[in-house]
């Protein structure tokens, strides 16, 4: 149940097995099937999901109804909408399951006391949000700066141990291209 | 849209399961119910859709699964059986709220079964440390969730926790039941409830209420 949360954890910091076994105290399991909901457009996001199994997408939707894809994340992975929940504001995202998972939630209160008390947590956190930061950057300069081909080309490296497990349409949506583009870019790659 | 609660009912085919599952039976829930015998908890389950197919609800017959994808956890079951579910499901309870309904009433119904000084709900915040224990549901009966009004008043239902966000939403859940509910305080205060059954059970039986009997409290 936390195999993948202590794998993280002792990837990025030098966290004592007491430690640990105390983080696990504070997180909340929930299991969430394929297709549900951990947040919606309209709630506040006051959760950071930790992916133990499975995976799940963030994404907006625009007038239309058509989704925008921000994020994947897989086993391992972190995943909520940061704005919400450091401002406690309305969340324009919805992060759905995209396969049956099984996920460690923090709310604040749980998370603002392992920061408190676990230094090794408060440095594993940062190291997370530093990451973020970092990818975050990096698709916003891959967006702007980036042709359709190199913006694939980046996707393959970033995701390629998970890329069967996300429909084709969400990676579409995620370069922000059609789906018709995509399948021409496959082609011409595997040329 | 908002992301619906899921509520896992532990016990769901017994009187007070079945009444509380079908008091909570509305869009915003999502139910999982649980009973040892799956095909009961099925039928509850088929009753609840057959008068409004759009809740989500379903008989399941794995408690430790029901209570993992649960964001709330209400145990439908009698004191005695309470320790053996809670110890099944205490991983996947972690920091969730688990409502504990029971009376640890005697089998003569003329006293409690647990010692002085503690309660039902405290004993099972003993067994589940990492979890947000709330009282709830324990001073009323099944059949006041049919008719929540007894002689043209709401029934009062009392609430004790001693966690603050977590009153805040059982709160909420006793309403939409159709209780008014009273956060009475800290979870010790489960002591006072529990009695406080324990009394309205004699005063049922001795006046023969027919179980349409509640608290309230009158006050300016």
């Amino acid at each position: 149940m936390f195999e993948q949360l202590i794998k993280s954890i002792q990837d990025k910091v030098p966290a004592t097995e007491e430690e640990l076994q105390l983080c696990k105290h504070y997180f909340t399991p929930k299991k969430i099937r394929k297709k549900q909901f951990l947040l919606q457009e309209g709630d506040v996001c006051n959760r950071l999901a930790f992916v133990e199994k499975g995976s799940l997408y963030s994404y907006s939707t625009d007038a239309k109804g058509t989704q925008r894809v921000i994020q994947f994340a897989f086993e391992g992975w972190w995943i909520s909408d940061l704005y919400s929940f450091f401002t406690k504001e309305p969340s324009n995202l919805n992060i759905e399951a995209l396969e049956d998972s099984e996920l460690l939630l923090l709310d604040h209160e749980q998370h603002d006391y392992l920061l408190k008390n676990i230094p090794q947590y408060e440095t594993y956190t940062r190291l997370i949000l530093q990451n973020a930061y970092v990818a975050l950057q990096r698709r916003i300069e891959g967006t702007i700066g980036l042709t359709a081909e190199e913006k694939y080309s980046r996707f393959l490296n970033q995701y390629s141990t998970c890329l069967n497990r996300v429909p084709q349409h969400l990676i579409a949506s995620y370069l922000g291209i059609t789906p018709e583009t995509l399948s021409r870019i496959r082609k011409q790659m595997t040329r | 849209m908002h992301v619906k609660q899921t509520i896992a009912i532990i016990g769901a085919a017994g009187n007070m399961g079945q009444a509380i599952a079908k008091a909570l039976a509305k869009e915003e829930n999502r139910l999982l119910l649980f009973s040892s015998n799956q095909q009961k908890a099925q039928l509850v389950a088929e009753e609840i859709k057959s008068k409004n197919a759009a809740i989500e609800v379903e008989g399941t017959g794995c408690p430790v699964d029901a209570s993992w994808e649960a964001d709330i956890i209400i145990l439908a079951v009698p004191y005695q059986a309470e320790a053996e579910i809670a110890k099944k499901i205490e991983d996947v309870a972690r920091q969730k709220i688990v409502i504990s309904i029971s009376n640890p009433l005697n089998e003569t119904f003329d006293g409690l079964v647990t010692l002085p000084g503690t309660s039902a709900g405290e004993e099972l915040q003993k067994i589940l440390p990492d979890s947000k224990v709330i009282k709830a549901f324990n001073t009323t009966y099944a059949v006041n969730f049919v008719q929540p009004l007894i002689d043209g008043k709401q029934t009062d239902a009392f609430i004790a926790g001693d966690h603050a966000t977590a009153l805040t939403v059982v709160e909420e859940l006793v309403r939409s039941a159709g209780f008014n509910p009273i956060v009475a305080g800290p979870l010790k205060v489960s002591q006072t409830l529990e009695n406080m059954q324990l009394l309205l059970i004699q005063l049922t039986m001795k006046y023969n209420y027919n179980w349409h009997a509640g608290w309230k409290i009158l006050h300016n």
